[in-house]
């Protein structure tokens, strides 16, 4: 049986990934996409070869099951919502809010009309990821004692540089996957949050630089650095990475190490041309497994997504007064 | 002829030797170790004199090398200031920002030539990368990452698992990147660390360093006694123009890879070759500060000032606060 899935604004440029791997997915139907910037509609309707619809209501009135969230972060809510209250299922592009209420609101919201919500955190299912969480589980490098990840990459700019529609700048944009990759690898919640940032890269209004600390249940201590400091002329758009430290050893993972290097003459550029799995893919694949009636397994839930924003939210708060906070948890 | 005297005959003692028997105006007068057997075992090898103690090495030497453990730098570098010695000191300064302090307040009372050894200026990665910074070919410095680290440094006495003596792995492993920091981005604002130091594991200890500099750079440092996978330093640094990178694993000029006699087993040992290394380039400088009555290029005060942040770092790991300095 085909899923119909339908695609609620393209303003993340991870829309465009997600579209191609419905197109991709034999099981599903990109049914129609929604946007409120009309031109743009029609361009990734005309893109992806689907229907433009003239709003999102018109959208969640159609027969899609369920609906893919790409807007700008602070309108994830209000989109959300919607689709629950149109009885489709849903998966939120990262972060899932920029407000601790949105979010909790957004929970409540599916729970209440009995869809799923879920976030979109497709770096759960890189096959990397996964083997280095079976090792550390299975003891290769003993008691778990500290975490160093980073989530660099280029600045995305437009709405990603308007902290009202953003949330934030880079802390905002990049804290959220490689924190939730530490609560899957751990099976623990970050209790506290310390974060510095900086404007040096490009002396806007919003963050570019950001470092947090982050401290689990248990104790272990992580940083994480979700800079845009990735310069213009950089091979990729950035990197996820996470060392574990244990008693016995260190595991180091590079997300997307899986690569050519490409010499590229057509544009003096050097690149990289990656090999590994289509991490979006997989995601996608069980999104619509799960909408066809199969239980999730890897897929994060909205209160995965909460929490993972919330470590954003709270190091806002901690750059603000220069000093350690415990996670806030609305 | 430039007569120099070592004390501390450890690992840092010898790669001091072996610079100054390349400089053909040196001479190493006199050698010292509290440990009588490694003191004879090292002049023989080196056909070098043995000072019976301090002041006997004092009196056969102009300049005076310490490379003991951290916690005796002050015990012997005072002693030296106050006769008048020019003296090269191992990093870190002294184990304590009060020993530190003494040994600045010398230099100055008594205005002689002092040199705190933080190699690191002088390795041709680090010195080309501040160069081109403080050129500003990356433009304004927004982001910094500094990684060092191996597995856990095993000496004789076994003095680095003492955190009394060695002050763990921010004092005496990461004042290297705290150094150099100083050095290319100018004053730190404040500092929050993270640190395995605090937990007593026998022979594993690890810490991950934020810092935001007065000039709105945010910095981070990771530092390692707990790496089975070997040695490895790596640095990052972003600026509105550019960034600069570089990683002892990836650039690496001469890869050996030797099977052991036997044909079992063997070792990979990276290599990377010049003309003269950075121990020799340190002292040289030293020695021709010496020759002309010059002020070296690391001052007193940037070995204060590297001991005065790491001790605020361990600080900050120790009480979970943020140390404005």
């Amino acid at each position: 049986m085909t899923v119909k899935v339908g695609i609620m604004s393209f303003a993340h440029l991870h829309a465009d990934s997600y579209a191609l791997c419905l197109k991709q997915h034999p099981q599903a139907e990109l049914v129609g996409i929604a946007d409120h910037d009309a031109t743009r509609a029609k361009a990734k309707a005309h893109q992806f070869e689907t229907q433009a619809f003239s709003s999102y209501e018109a959208l969640l009135a159609s027969d899609v099951q369920a609906v893919i969230i790409c807007s700008e972060n602070a309108k994830h809510a209000q989109m959300a919502q919607m689709a629950a209250a149109a009885g489709k299922h849903i998966l939120c592009e990262k972060p899932l809010m920029t407000r601790l209420e949105d979010g909790k609101a957004m929970l409540a919201a599916a729970q209440g009309a009995g869809v799923h919500l879920f976030t979109a955190f497709p770096c759960r299912f890189s096959p990397v990821f996964q083997q280095m969480r079976q090792m550390v589980q299975a003891g290769v490098i003993g008691e778990l004692l500290a975490l160093r990840g980073t989530n660099r990459g280029s600045n995305p700019g437009g709405w990603f540089n308007d902290p009202e529609l953003a949330g934030g700048g880079a802390m905002m944009d990049h804290t959220v996957h490689v924190a939730d990759l530490i609560r899957v690898l751990t099976g623990q919640e970050i209790v506290e949050v310390y974060a510095e940032t900086g404007n040096n890269m490009f002396h806007g209004r919003y963050d570019d630089t950001a470092m947090l600390t982050l401290t689990l249940e248990n104790g272990v201590f992580a940083t994480l650095d979700s800079s845009w400091s990735r310069p213009k002329t950089f091979p990729t758009w950035g990197d996820v990475t996470l060392a574990a430290v244990g008693t016995r050893g260190i595991i180091e993972m590079d997300m997307f190490a899986q690569h050519l290097v490409h010499y590229d003459d057509r544009v003096d550029r050097i690149r990289q041309a990656f090999w590994g799995d289509n991490i979006d893919y997989l995601m996608i694949d069980e999104f619509v497994r799960v909408v066809a009636g199969e239980p999730p397994r890897t897929l994060a839930t909205g209160e995965d997504g909460y929490r993972a924003a919330a470590v954003a939210i709270t190091g806002y708060e901690s750059a603000r007064f220069h000093m350690p906070l415990s996670i806030l948890s609305g | 002829m430039v007569k120099v005297g070592i004390i501390g005959l450890g690992t840092m003692g010898r790669q001091h030797m072996d610079a100054y028997r390349q400089m053909p105006d040196v001479a190493v007068a006199a050698v010292y170790d509290h440990h009588a057997d490694r003191a004879a075992a090292f002049a023989q090898e080196y056909g070098v004199p043995i000072a019976g103690d301090l002041n006997a090495l004092l009196a056969a030497c102009d300049l005076i090398d310490i490379c003991t453990p951290t916690y005796r730098h002050a015990e012997y570098a005072l002693p030296a200031i106050e006769a008048g010695k020019a003296v090269v000191c191992e990093k870190p300064l002294a184990r304590t920002l009060e020993d530190c302090q003494r040994i600045v307040e010398a230099v100055k009372t008594h205005n002689t030539l002092f040199m705190p050894a933080h190699v690191l200026r002088f390795f041709p990665e680090y010195r080309t990368a501040h160069q081109l910074i403080r050129n500003g070919v990356i433009g304004a410095v927004a982001a910094v990452r500094m990684r060092r680290g191996g597995d856990f440094p095993r000496t004789k006495s076994d003095w680095y698992a003492d955190f009394e003596k060695s002050g763990g792995v921010i004092l005496d492993l990461i004042i290297h990147d705290f150094d150099w920091m100083l050095w290319t981005l100018g004053a730190v604002e404040r500092v929050y660390a993270k640190s395995l130091t605090f937990r007593n594991l026998q022979h594993l200890d690890y810490t991950l360093v934020t810092l935001k500099f007065k000039n709105g750079a945010v910095g981070h440092i990771e530092g390692a006694w707990c790496d089975p996978g070997g040695f490895k330093v790596n640095f990052e640094v972003c600026g509105d123009a550019g960034m600069l990178e570089y990683d002892s694993t990836r650039q690496v000029a001469l890869q050996v890879a030797a099977r052991a006699e036997g044909g079992a087993g063997g070792v990979q040992v990276p290599e990377s070759p010049a003309v003269h290394n950075p121990y020799y380039l340190e002292l040289r400088h030293f020695v021709e500060c010496v020759q002309a009555g010059q002020t070296p290029e690391i001052t007193v005060d940037d070995g204060y000032n590297a001991v005065r942040l790491a001790l605020a770092a361990i600080e900050s790991a120790h009480t979970g606060r943020v140390i404005t300095l």
